[in-house]
């Protein structure tokens, strides 16, 4: 077959790969007979109230003297790594504020880090490409810096997000600027499978945070540059197990619900969603306007342990919380006393669901924590 | 003796005809084309095959159900509801130290106002590395608990204090990554595959060059 047999061999499929698309969408939308916030209203569910010292500030980190571009809790102890332009990794006591390690990194450029299942090690990558392990029990070197315990190499672009496989030390996975993910072995340091890429079918744009199942930690999912949420089986590497449209821009930020059969999404779309895994179906839409026309990205997203509060960062400095069931509103953690002074760039929820944590280009993190009254009974 | 005036001609070369290189056939190219008509190809057949799972699915309110049902089921330490309070209710921690966690909740709604943590050295504002004045010397209010931010000069050496940090003094540099040179600041493969749409962070402005990062808008 020549060349040009080829081009119109292409045009073709594209063409029907396209009316393909068509076609989904619209079973797809005939499908959506309610959304969860009319589900919820039909059902007549009391929204959230929050009172006005309900949610408050209870411990501000300071200590980095850059943006903070990345947060993560330790699984069990209230333990905080987190990541800065500074080029350092810092790990916190949450409940002192006492910083336990500073870790120097070899490329300053850090755009995440992770805590391992057992809270010994920690992880980070950036635009170095490589993911770093650091193992938190071992002696420092001769200028008092920890060193690199493993180096995991193998992407072609920056190393967006990674996450520990849960309650396994010597598994992770990344996200990359290459447009991959991979599950990687950190005993060997070598990348066990790839996740889309060239030739595969994945993402074809950066892949830019990914979220691991909490009940099934065979199943995550990836955001990307390519508007989509992608679900993945780590035992299938060669294809996405489904691919969810729906955003108008830049998916930032993934993250299970604690049911593991749903997940939320931020993006630069200035929405956050909430997708079906097992059905495919978008549930629900989370959109406020800010004001003034503004509509400014969502940066980072988190659920409480119960599902029924989704906190959001956006890029001009709120952080939204959500009532998930009726897509409302109830709180803006950006507008109340001793917030941020800059973009939420990270936040996460304590093990325990109990605080959460934000982290900010003003360089420091907080902790947020319930302090209103509750009914004894 | 020739003739003068003779007028024969000798014989004239060809006029040069280059020949133009052989048609080498581009299998380069050809697998390249014929590799993504496989992918389209098998796409195809990834999108029938979700036409047909779609065909048997439920409506989404089914989900939504589901959705609704597990938010509620749960208790939520985050959520102002009425709720059964046990000693070991493990956020109000938060709200008051050890210090308070075994007195009763009315000592936690006590301590409510004390909640923050003084701001370091009376800084109210953090310490702006580009403006080396901007953070005071002087700790006023801060008796108990030391500032553990490096002071400014950020780019001296500077000690995180002992008392709010396990180091040894001052064998730490304060290093604030400066504008790195081109051949660091993109690491596009390549940098042509910066374009159209590279990284989503971004450098210092005016450290890439054309050649190595154009169009490449990162905001780090």
């Amino acid at each position: 077959m020549s060349v040009a047999e080829l081009k119109d061999r292409h045009l073709a499929a594209t063409q029907t790969v396209s009316a393909l698309r068509d076609r989904l969408k619209q079973k797809r939308l005939l499908l959506l007979d309610t959304d969860v916030a009319g589900y919820s209203r039909s059902q007549g569910r009391t929204p959230v109230s929050f009172g006005p010292t309900d949610l408050v500030c209870c411990r501000t980190l300071q200590g980095h003297n850059g943006k903070v571009y990345s947060l993560d809790w330790t699984p069990e102890k209230n333990r905080i790594v987190s990541a800065s332009q500074d080029g350092r990794l810092i790990v916190w006591n949450a409940l002192t504020s006492q910083k336990t390690h500073a870790i120097k990194l070899p490329c300053a450029w850090v755009m995440t880090c992770a805590f391992s299942p057992t809270g010994q090690s920690v992880a980070c990558g950036g635009l170095d490409s490589v993911c770093s392990i650091f193992n938190l029990n071992s002696p420092t070197d001769r200028d008092g810096n920890l060193p690199v315990s493993k180096m995991l190499s193998g992407h072609k672009g920056y190393v967006s997000s990674c996450q520990y496989v849960p309650d396994e030390d010597a598994h992770l996975i990344t996200s990359s600027g290459d447009q991959t993910c991979g599950l990687w072995d950190i005993t060997t340091g070598l990348r066990t499978s790839v996740f889309g890429g060239e030739f595969q079918s994945g993402h074809t744009a950066d892949v830019l945070s990914v979220s691991i199942n909490g009940s099934n930690s065979r199943m995550f999912v990836s955001g990307s540059c390519d508007s989509t949420a992608r679900l993945w089986d780590t035992r299938v590497a060669s294809r996405a197990v489904r691919t969810f449209h729906g955003h108008e821009g830049d998916v930032n930020a993934v993250k299970f619900f604690p049911d593991g059969n749903r997940f939320g999404t931020g993006s630069d779309d200035g929405t956050c969603r909430l997708f079906d895994i097992r059905t495919g179906h978008q549930l629900q839409v989370y959109y406020q306007q800010h004001g003034d026309n503004e509509v400014p990205p969502v940066t980072s997203i988190a659920f409480s342990i119960s599902g029924r509060l989704l906190f959001a960062g956006y890029s001009n400095g709120d952080c939204y919380v959500w009532d998930t069931l009726l897509g409302q509103v109830v709180l803006n953690l950006g507008t109340l006393q001793n917030s941020h002074e800059g973009r939420i760039s990270c936040l996460g929820l304590s093990a325990d669901g109990s605080a959460l944590c934000t982290g900010s280009w003003d360089s420091n993190l907080k902790i947020w924590a319930f302090g209103g009254h509750r009914k004894v009974i | 003796m020739a003739g003068l005036g003779s007028t024969a001609k000798a014989p004239s070369l060809p006029p040069p005809r280059p020949k133009s290189p052989p048609e080498y056939p581009d299998l380069y190219g050809k697998r390249r084309e014929l590799a993504k008509v496989q992918m389209l190809e098998r796409e195809i057949r990834f999108l029938e095959d979700e036409l047909k799972f779609v065909e048997g699915l439920q409506p989404a309110s089914r989900s939504c159900k589901d959705v609704a049902d597990y938010a509620t089921a749960n208790s939520d330490p985050l959520m102002p509801a009425t709720k059964r309070v046990h000693r070991s209710c493990c956020f109000w921690k938060w709200l008051c130290g050890s210090s308070c966690f075994s007195f009763s909740w009315i000592c936690c709604q006590g301590c409510v106002p004390h909640l923050e943590i003084p701001r370091c050295c009376g800084c109210s504002n953090l310490c702006d590395c580009s403006i080396s004045s901007s953070c005071p010397s002087s700790c006023p209010s801060c008796t108990s608990i030391r500032c553990s931010k490096p002071k400014c000069h950020c780019c001296s050496c500077s000690c995180f204090s002992s008392l709010c940090f396990r180091k040894p003094a001052c064998g730490l540099s304060c290093r604030i990554p400066k504008c790195p040179s081109c051949s660091n600041c993109c690491f596009c493969n390549g940098c042509t595959s910066c374009y159209p749409k590279c990284l989503k962070v971004n450098l210092c402005n005016g450290c890439c060059t054309k050649g190595c990062c154009y169009n490449c808008y990162i905001c780090y």
